[in-house]
């Protein structure tokens, strides 16, 4: 503020009033004008606010700062500081307290004349000021006056206080300041810290050094450039802002040696560094002949305490008029509000708009913050759209165990929910090539199962050339068909696909009844036809159409079926092949394809989308050679793969094909349960070494961490480390022994016979079998449980010091669930503990610790020990 | 800090000029003494001199050293100025044969020594501090230059004063002003310091042995400092000039018969070491051809006494 460049200040307390100072002090008032004109000279600040001259004080000449009176009254009590190094008290209100009265006009004079750079008032003693001053070679820099101290005639003699002339009145002038500090140095900024009335910070000549006036020949002090403007964070008093040309340093006074961190630098020097007042961690800066004002968001930076955690920052910047901008102030009460100042004195008052952040939750809830408003999204009622959501379907999935079943696997499908068929799909293949490789382990213990597990493509492949095709008849009817004779990789095809039973039986049969139970009756038909079996066709589809829910329609296809004729230029051929576009059931309209295709070529069979991928690959099994085969299901395979097709992993298998699928899968559902529990499956091979496995898998774990699932999480963990035994992990945590220092379970594996006693760190097996409650090193006592004084290693059987029965019952039931009650745990604050059961019972009812006389809140400073796994709440 | 020595005797206006008007020059100095006028200034001003035959420069480059109270060694109770640092630098540097020149300001007390010497100096007073350096904006401790050039470790030599000594009538302030009030003066200066010669104060005059023309400008590093007798500064607006609030006014103490040139050293310290003894603050202006000391007026007396008892220690 040299003369030319304003500077603005709020007032403290009147929170509607504010001063510009340059050349002289002018104080305004704001008002909204949301609802009024504008009054006749008022300036406008912004769309709904204006602010009106009050006062104009030009008593001071030559200011070089000002700082605002911090107590409530009087009101409009300034300190100017000049550039002779005077701090003049001055008023600018009509308040004629008679108390302050005297105080307006008081003169602070150091003993020797140069620039005051820097004042603030002390945040406690509001009587105390301190001034920073440029160097004087004899004298100090930084003055600590108290503004009460009368005038002192009598200790500074009034005959060698020479005054220039025509300073009459020199009753109000204070010689003799309160401290004086920073001899033959300089001072360029100032500010008291708030952990204690007498700590002053102290921007010097070269360093920053914190001043402690119950002790002022010691000091503590940094070497640093970065002296300009220190400002202590008003909501961490710890942290401290100051700058140097173009940049901002960030210290913690706690650890002083170095900047915690410093803000990218900017080209032109800065002029003005605040904290905001009303908000955490935002730190608003300015550099000269700018327009721009640059906001640090350290909102969401760990409390810096170390040298590693470099905090994140969060820059922007707010333009709030076209003119570049002299200075700026934080409105000390209204949240993020500001008002700056260009040189030529326009002003605008704006309001730092807030980030909003975004947040859902784990089950599909919506957050968002803004400033300090929190809103929640409720969707509107439809429970339909919810229910579709993938993530709300795995969340069921994940409650009703789905991919658990290890022995069963199609249930798998079942128990997500049954409505998805490229799920049944999926795990009636995996179930099949489980089946099928463990059978041929039996047969022949070889590599044969991993052939299995690589699907229908790569195992027609493995055949190439071997088949000749013959001709077969159908059944009950005059007509020749040919048809590839069978080998074993086809047989193993047609198996994977469902349509025959393992073993060397190639009769569908079977396969037909169970899809009539399952009132499959097109498919059926359709599958009996492919087999060249008409009859049974049309006798399938007159039980469908004569069942209780069958469509009597298929009374009319059976029909249609048993006309058949063979002449190429038959009515019925012609009819037929133009009317099955208009059949709804595609396989239906599959049947009638057939039946009206030339021999050898099938497209309307083959490339009929909507029937299903194991019937058409069964299909063309039977009918097309081995180069159309793997024609067809290289195509099909690539068609699967970029729909995301779980359909195709029959013809992929879990191989780096079948994870190419299934990473479109995932793409296109977001569904990592079903890949992770699908991927596990193929652990034999190497599709587990995947990164996207790894990725899907850990998502999923972090998803049910997510919901609070951990039980669920932990079965996950089980059943992955059965099917992936690379993946357990190793303890982690021992319980040591307090005399040896050797791990009790580990000493206890060491032992063969009690091997069984321990796991990992608790007693497991039946209570009345082992009873460990020595170290099996040292053979010293265990320590004793806080509550039932019982040395650990003993289970809780019972609860000898518990008097309620329901607390004895609600522990021995949990015991067969889990042995966690078992387990030992201890406070890592005060080291007391014992049984994990009788632990969580005591604390339920109670906040500190068991043991008498320790008043530790064992409990609160467990921030999980209070969370309860979601499972449990939710049915 | 570079500085230069020129001298020149007259035609200094546009140096003045110079010194306000170039940014890049952080150090000037001028010194107008009865005899020359003494400019030191850094060499980005140096390169903005005009040449000129009048002008006689000073070998070498010097490096100003500056001590400030910081690290916090320094307890407040401790003298001040020259006298200050008698002890800890301007005796020590003596002891080692290093030649210091002395400009005292109203803000510090910089001592020039050659740019070549700096090892030893640093050396001599890595005793008495801690040596720092400034890397990347960053302070480091310095290593220990392990520099011997066969220093003896110093021992108490009695340094009487070997130059003969004068002491005008004019009492002096030294004072300062806002850099930002230094246009609205800038005549003035000029006039004081270069138009001013014919215009004896009537007074002075007739004591003509006793008064002599002295006036000190420097604007080192934004600061400007300024050495004037009374009369000078009766000439200047009042409350522009910064004074102290006590009024303290300075005689002076002229050290030299002879043009005391650059090499020989000790003369500061035959000065200063006396007055630290004594506990009075000093001002020390050296200029091309002779050092001058100010103190209290009040002190003056006993200064000329403590001094003139050295001075005849030699003998």
């Amino acid at each position: 503020m040299s003369g030319t460049k304003p500077d603005i200040l709020w007032a403290p307390h009147q929170v509607d009033r504010f001063v510009v100072c340059d050349s002289e002090l002018s104080l305004y008032h704001v008002e909204s004008t949301v609802n009024s004109e504008l009054k006749a000279g008022s300036l406008r600040l912004s769309e709904d606010s204006a602010a009106t001259l009050l006062s104009i004080n030009s008593d001071t000449p030559y200011m070089k700062c000002v700082a605002w009176y911090l107590n409530y009254d009087p009101e409009c009590l300034l300190a100017v500081g000049q550039a002779n190094g005077r701090v003049v008290l001055t008023s600018l209100g009509q308040d004629h307290n008679s108390k302050f009265r005297d105080l307006i006009g008081k003169e602070f004079v150091p003993k020797h004349a140069r620039q005051c750079n820097t004042l603030a008032w002390n945040p406690l003693d509001s009587n105390w000021l301190a001034a920073g001053l440029d160097k004087h070679r004899a004298d100090f820099s930084v003055l600590i006056w108290d503004i009460c101290s009368k005038y002192t005639p009598d200790i500074v003699p009034m005959e060698k206080v020479k005054l220039s002339a025509g300073e009459t009145e020199t009753t109000l002038l204070v010689t003799k300041p309160l401290y004086e500090l920073g001899q033959n140095d300089a001072c360029l900024s100032l500010c008291w810290l708030p952990r204690d009335q007498k700590l002053l910070l102290a921007g010097m000549h070269r360093n920053l050094a914190i001043f402690d006036l119950r002790n002022t020949s010691q000091k503590m002090f940094v070497n640093t450039k970065a002296v300009q403007g220190v400002t202590v964070d008003p909501y961490f008093h710890d942290r401290v802002a100051s700058f140097y040309e173009g940049q901002v340093a960030i210290w913690d006074l706690r650890k002083f040696e170095k900047p915690v961190l410093t803000l990218t630098e900017q080209p032109k020097p800065l002029t003005k560094v605040a904290w905001c007042p009303t908000r955490t961690g935002l730190l608003a800066t300015l550099t000269r002949d700018s327009n721009i004002i640059r906001l640090y968001d350290m909102q969401h930076t760990p409390t810096p305490i170390g040298d590693e955690t470099e905090p994140t920052i969060i820059e922007r910047s707010v333009q709030p008029c076209d003119n570049y901008i002299a200075s700026f102030a934080w409105h000390p009460t209204s949240q993020n509000r500001m008002i700056v100042v260009t040189p030529n004195r326009t002003m605008s008052d704006f309001t730092v708009f807030e980030r909003i952040s975004l947040a859902w939750s784990p089950i599909t809830s919506l957050m968002w913050a803004c400033g300090r408003h929190l809103y929640e999204c409720a969707e509107e009622e439809n429970d339909n759209a919810l229910e579709k959501d993938i993530a709300t379907k795995m969340r069921l999935r994940a409650l009703s165990r789905y991919g658990l079943d290890t022995e069963q696997l199609w249930r798998n499908h079942i128990l997500a929910g049954n409505e998805d068929p490229q799920l049944k799909s999926l795990w009636y293949t995996l179930h099949f090539m489980k089946q099928y490789t463990e059978d041929m382990d039996q047969k022949s213990p070889g590599n044969k199962g991993s052939l299995v597990y690589a699907g229908i493509k790569s195992i027609v492949k493995s055949s190439l050339g071997m088949v000749e095709s013959s001709r077969h008849n159908w059944i009950g009817l005059d007509k020749q068909t040919d048809i590839q004779n069978l080998n074993e990789e086809r047989i193993l095809a047609l198996q994977l696909c469902g349509w025959i039973k393992k073993g060397t039986d190639v009769d569908v049969g079977p396969f037909l009844n169970s899809l009539v139970q399952e009132e499959e009756w097109e498919r059926a038909a359709a599958v009996a036809l492919f087999n060249l079996d008409i009859r049974r066709a049309i006798q399938i589809l007159n039980e469908g159409a004569s069942s209780e829910k069958g469509d009597l329609n298929l009374n009319v296809v059976a029909m249609a079926l048993s006309g058949y004729t063979d002449e190429k230029n038959s009515l019925w051929r012609e009819m037929c092949s133009t009317l099955r576009l208009q059949l709804n059931n595609p396989y239906l309209c599959v049947m009638f394809a057939f039946l009206t295709s030339d021999t050898g070529s099938y497209d309307g069979v083959l490339y009929e989308n909507k029937v299903a991928v194991r019937d058409r690959v069964a299909f063309a099994c039977k009918f097309l050679s081995d180069t159309q085969l793997n024609r067809y299901i290289e195509k099909l395979t690539n068609e699967m793969k970029e729909a995301g097709n779980l359909e195709g992993i029959l013809l992929t298998g879990l191989t780096k094909d079948g994870v190419d699928l299934m990473e479109s899968y995932v793409d296109r559902t977001g569904d990592v349960q079903t890949a992770s529990y699908c991927m596990l499956q193929g652990s034999p091979l190497d599709v587990l070494k995947d990164e996207r496995v790894q990725y899907w898998i850990e998502n999923y774990r972090n998803l049910l961490d997510a919901w609070r699932f951990w039980h669920k999480r932990a079965e996950f963990d089980i059943h992955r480390s059965k099917l992936d035994p690379s993946s357990k992990p190793l303890a982690q945590v021992f319980v040591s022994c307090n005399f040896c220092g050797k791990s009790i379970s580990y000493s206890c594996s060491a032992v063969p016979h009690q091997g069984r006693g321990f796991s990992q760190y608790g007693v497991s097996g039946s209570p009345t079998k082992s009873k460990v409650t020595s170290c099996p090193g040292c053979r010293k006592p265990l320590p004793r449980c806080a509550l039932c004084l019982i040395n650990m290693g003993t289970p809780v059987s019972s609860c000898p010091g518990g008097s309620k029965s329901d607390e004895k019952v609600d522990l021995s039931k949990d015991k067969k669930l889990a042995q966690f009650n078992n387990w030992f745990t201890w406070c890592h604050n005060c080291r007391h503990g014992g049984h994990a059961g009788h632990m969580l019972s005591w604390f339920r009812d109670h906040a500190e610790c068991p043991v008498s006389a320790c008043t530790c809140k064992c409990m609160q400073l467990d921030t999980t020990g209070n969370l309860v796994p979601a499972e449990t709440v939710q049915p | 800090m570079d500085g230069r020595l020129p001298q020149s005797p007259a035609g200094l206006t546009d140096i003045l000029c110079l010194s306000v008007h170039l940014p890049r020059c952080k150090f000037f100095s001028l010194t107008e003494t009865p005899e020359d006028y003494t400019i030191i200034v850094d060499e980005e001003g140096f390169l903005e001199l005009p040449s000129s035959e009048h002008l006689s420069v000073a070998d070498a480059t010097w490096l100003a050293l500056n001590v400030v109270s910081g690290g916090g060694s320094f307890s407040s109770s401790q003298p001040i100025g020259v006298t200050k640092i008698a002890k800890s630098v301007i005796a020590p540097l003596a002891d080692q044969n290093i030649s210091v020149f002395m400009l005292s300001t109203y803000q510090t007390d910089f001592i020039l020594v050659r740019e070549r010497d700096l090892p030893f100096v640093t050396h001599t007073l890595s005793s008495e501090f801690t040596i720092l350096r400034v890397v990347n904006g960053e302070t480091v401790a310095a290593e220990n230059l392990g520099i011997t050039n066969g220093f003896v470790k110093p021992k108490m030599v009695q340094r009487p004063v070997i130059h003969p000594l004068s002491s005008p009538s004019n009492r002096f302030c030294v004072t300062s002003l806002d850099p930002d009030t230094l246009p609205a003066v800038a005549t003035l200066l000029m006039d004081v310091m270069f138009y001013s010669n014919g215009v004896k104060d009537p007074i002075a005059a007739g004591d003509d042995c006793g008064h002599i023309r002295f006036f000190s400008f420097s604007l080192i590093e934004g600061y400007i400092s300024l050495v004037m007798d009374v009369q000078t500064q009766q000439r200047f607006p009042s409350n522009l000039l910064f004074t102290s609030a006590s009024g303290e006014l300075w005689k002076m103490v002229r050290i030299g018969g002879q043009p005391l040139g650059f090499d020989e050293c000790g003369i500061v310290a035959q000065i200063s070491e006396p007055l630290a003894a004594a506990d009075i603050p000093a001002y020390y202006i050296s200029t091309f051809k002779f050092d001058h000391a100010l103190v209290p007026e009040e002190n003056i007396h006993g200064v000329i006494g403590a001094l003139k008892v050295s001075q005849a220690e030699k003998h």
